[in-house]
């Protein structure tokens, strides 16, 4: 077989999944319980082909121990497929608006018309190969196990050809080269989530979780559609990537390499602000921060592995991608960066309280996804090279042991008989060994315990929100790149930018959030955070497998180990989970590999890149945040019986504010549904009395005419022969009226 | 025709044509007053033919009065279709009757709307006409082949 190009490779890796879900729709009667075959075969060929597609982007990097002197060279490949839309003069502006625009320095030409042009395009970078090689890895995963999971499930087709829906979309949304084209992927995603939330829609409670995840979801799309109209409208394309244009010249695309080398190419000021702020809005539906995460939590009613490949690994990180992808765009606006750590930072906390009282095992898992999602936010605010970097990597650390720790919770849910409250539960060590196992390998990852994954990047994290917070202490890391000369350079350079205040003119709102006392507050919050993870993770362990072994009644005969093809999977993800953090950290593989994503080669950017170092200090704080966690864990839970009051007890009022999720749910009720459902009430009786009666009152004009004229209709023969003489009179006096003179 | 006797012949048409027409108009008023007084359904059905010879006479008078055989035709037309028109309307007649067992054409007042009250005049003993077996033709012709399945009359016409 001749060697296949990355072109082919970078279209494959959606294909196939896609591939393997309409053959399981096709085929899913005939194939029965072999149903998960094509979905299986297509996720898997999609790994092959982004784990080569990994590679041969590495290759093209080049090694992380090279010279540190030159700078990274962007890696960026575009493989256009067809022109999707094409609206030839979309934009024309008026002819009397050839003069500058007020209070900027840019005019509008008359030669900024252009044509609105919409290019299914693939690209791939390092940024986008990382996120296909963890989706589609995670996902043939999560597809193995639920061979093992959704065995002799009425639905079984179905969930695989969702899970294969899913793993196209997904694949297509951090392949897209065009922000219509991420927006569509956005749409399925959500679509493929809100299917498999409500995977058993006869359950009421998973109808319901399904609606409310699509309809806080909307809230966000509607941000992204909103930042797409002003991006189209600034910078007149929506591209990612430079395109030729038949003449030869250069259309740059908005996160292009030719416009990330102009200072000026980017906008900032009060456009940038909002494009920003609306992206954050929809990285805030999607990844489910405040104030939109109420759904995630309730997306639990799921199936578990659809929680562990959709609500923790992938579709949640999804707004992590798209900050990170459109990072240029938010460093130029400092304000709404400010915005990002501090919604991430609020989230982090707040989640992780809410986590500590929960006693249901998956939802413990979800506000802890909720929380981690926090830090990536936190992380991604802070603007900075490693800010961006750490949060990548604790995207991936997250997928391997979030996935890991989710399947284990199934793998618990499978052998309890689907009961999921801890309370019920207890000492299933010695039930489930290697769930138990694997479980305590992703909790330490998750607690941020050292040499486990999420130590490592839990430690960036901390490491960039520190470095924030005291600038002065991480001064001499930063290096030349930022020096006045060098920013009048590359200002001189100029990318049309159609609408728009001047970047460097215009005043930065919210920029008044960007100081370091928010980042030190951020850390602290942070450090918090941490040691809260570490002991609801390990509240959750002890409540679950330590302690008198105790099974609920629903589990019968299967109170067991789960099959291999459910352990399987968890075995290899207790691997990742173990080690990743500790390669990747040490051997800085994957920074060095992100900071060639073309959006973190921009100046503004790559400008903050830190020498790769190991803050001991940070280390030991983090550390310790998690030893105080575990240990107060260990005090309240280890060794008890799992449904003893402890915490109850330990937070007094508190504990009824953390169990009811901060009242996030009642506000909504009150300021959003309450009103919309007495509004629908309204339009209801609207429609019953003001439009159906319009209806049935045009309907009672026969009646009353018909009930007029029915009179006539004796049954005597005789009237009616009267009744036609009289006619024929009528009709010969008038004649005789007529003929009279 | 002579030419000579053409004023005589005239006034002769003229009287011919108002006899006529007189005798018309007092049969087709006849016919008039019967249908509209008369509730025997055969009554009713004689009173209608009447009204159409009366109208019949007036049109031969016309035809002769005009010497245009048109109006001679269209009587033969009427003829006819009297004729049709009367096997069909007893058919009619004996099935109402076969229902009912009366000739009363009131007995069918049960086809007015449910709203309107029975209109009584006079109430008529009640009629036996479900229990009575009237009499039916007897078959003409050869009698058919038949097996035991194919009945040798219809239930129903």
């Amino acid at each position: 077989m001749p060697p296949l190009s990355p072109a082919t490779l970078l279209v494959l890796v959606p294909l196939l999944p896609l591939v393997g879900a309409i053959l399981t729709i096709l085929l899913g009667r005939v194939l029965g319980s072999r149903a998960h075959l094509p979905a299986i075969a297509g996720i898997a060929a999609a790994a092959g082909a982004a784990v080569m597609l990994l590679l041969a982007t590495a290759n093209q990097v080049g090694s992380p121990h090279g010279s540190h002197q030159e700078p990274i060279r962007p890696v960026e490949m575009i493989s256009t497929l067809w022109q999707w839309a094409t609206v030839d003069e979309a934009y024309t502006p008026a002819a009397d608006s050839a003069a500058a625009i007020p209070g900027t320095a840019v005019s509008r030409q008359p030669s900024d018309a252009r044509s609105f042009s919409i290019p299914v395009a693939l690209r791939l970078d390092p940024l986008t190969a990382t996120m296909l090689t963890i989706i589609t890895c995670v996902g043939l995963l999560v597809a193995i196990y639920s061979v093992g999971y959704m065995h002799d499930d009425p639905g079984y087709p179905r969930f695989f050809a969702l899970v294969s829906m899913f793993v196209f979309s997904m694949a297509m949304l951090v392949a897209a080269s065009n922000f219509l084209i991420v927006y569509v992927f956005w749409e399925a995603v959500g679509a493929c989530s809100y299917l498999l939330i409500g995977f058993w829609f006869r359950k009421p409670e998973a109808a319901r979780a399904a609606k409310k995840a699509f309809l806080v979801n909307r809230v966000g799309d509607f941000g992204l559609a909103i930042a797409t109209f002003l991006l189209w409208m600034t910078y007149g394309t929506l591209d990612f990537h430079d395109t030729l244009s038949p003449d030869g010249t250069i259309l740059p695309g908005i996160l292009g390499q030719t416009r990330l080398a102009d200072a000026a190419g980017i906008v900032g000021g009060v456009v940038g602000t909002a494009i920003c702020l609306l992206l954050l809005l929809a990285a805030c539906g999607k990844s489910a921060q405040l104030p939109l995460h109420v759904w995630l939590p309730d997306a639990m009613e799921g199936p578990t592995p659809a929680s562990a490949l959709i609500h923790a690994a992938t579709m949640v990180t999804a707004g992590i991608y798209l900050i990170t992808r459109c990072a240029p765009l938010f460093v130029a606006c400092p304000g709404a960066l400010s915005a990002v750590s501090i919604v991430g930072g609020t989230t982090a906390l707040v989640a992780a309280l809410i986590a500590t009282v929960q006693n249901d095992l998956k939802r413990v898992l979800a506000y802890s996804t909720i929380s981690q999602l926090g830090y990536m936010f936190a992380s991604l605010g802070t603007g900075t090279m490693l800010g961006f970097t750490a949060a990548i990597f604790h995207l991936v650390t997250h997928a391997f042991f979030k996935a890991l720790l989710f399947m284990g919770a199934g793998s618990v849910m499978h052998a309890m008989g689907g009961v999921i409250d801890m309370r019920r539960f207890g000492g299933l060590r010695r039930v489930m060994p290697i769930t138990a196992a694997t479980f305590l390998i992703g909790s330490l990852a998750l607690a941020g315990v050292a040499p486990f994954a999420g130590f490592f990047s839990k430690d960036e994290i901390l490491a960039t929100l520190h470095s924030r917070g005291w600038p002065d202490a991480h001064s001499e890391h930063h290096d030349a790149a930022a020096s006045p000369a060098v920013a009048a350079a590359v200002r001189q350079a100029s990318v049309p930018v159609l609408f728009a205040a001047h970047s460097q003119t215009a005043s930065q709102p919210l920029s008044t959030l960007d100081t370091p006392a928010t980042f030190r507050t951020l850390f602290w919050m942070a450090l918090v955070t941490a040691g809260l993870t570490a002991f609801y993770t390990f509240r959750a362990v002890f409540m679950t497998f330590t302690g008198p072994t105790r099974v609920p009644e629903e589990a019968g005969h299967h109170a067991h180990e789960s099959p291999p093809v459910m352990t399987l999977p968890l075995v290899i993800l207790a691997v990742p989970s173990a080690l990743a953090g500790w390669w990747l950290f040490s051997t800085n593989w994957l920074a060095h590999f992100l900071s060639a994503t073309p959006s973190l080669t921009a100046p503004s950017v790559a400008k903050t890149a830190a020498p790769h170092v190991f803050h001991m200090d940070l280390a030991i704080q983090g550390s310790l945040a998690a030893a105080i966690g575990i240990v107060i864990a260990a005090i309240g839970h280890l060794g008890r019986r799992s449904d003893a009051p402890q915490m109850e007890r330990f937070l007094g009022p508190l504990q009824t504010v953390f169990a009811n999720k901060f009242y996030f749910d009642q506000l909504y009720s009150a300021l959003v549904v309450r009103p919309l459902e007495a509004l629908a009430m309204v339009a209801a009786l609207i429609d019953r009395y003001v439009i159906d009666g319009l209806v049935n009152g045009v309907a009672t004009i026969p009646v009353v005419l018909g009930g007029i004229v029915r009179r006539l209709q004796s049954g005597l023969v005789q009237r009616y022969a009267l009744a036609g003489v009289m006619g024929v009179l009528m009709i010969v006096l008038a004649l005789a009226w007529q003929l009279r003179g | 025709m002579m030419p000579l006797a053409a004023p005589l012949l005239a006034a002769t048409s003229m009287a011919l044509l108002q006899n006529a027409l007189i005798v018309g108009a007092i049969l087709f008023a006849l016919g008039l007053v019967g249908i509209l007084t008369r509730r025997n359904l055969i009554v009713m059905f004689l009173s209608a033919e009447l009204m159409l010879q009366g109208i019949s006479v007036s049109l031969v008078a016309w035809s002769r009065h005009h010497g245009d055989w048109g109006g001679q035709v269209l009587v033969i037309f009427v003829l006819t279709v009297a004729a049709c028109e009367a096997a069909v309307a007893l058919v009619f007649v004996l099935q109402a009757f076969a229902r009912t067992g009366r000739l009363d054409a009131a007995a069918w007042q049960a086809l007015r709307e449910a709203i309107l009250v029975r209109s009584v005049d006079r109430e008529l003993p009640p009629s036996d006409a479900a229990a009575a077996s009237w009499p039916r033709l007897t078959p003409a012709g050869v009698l058919p082949e038949r097996t035991a399945d194919t009945p040798l009359e219809r239930e129903h016409v």
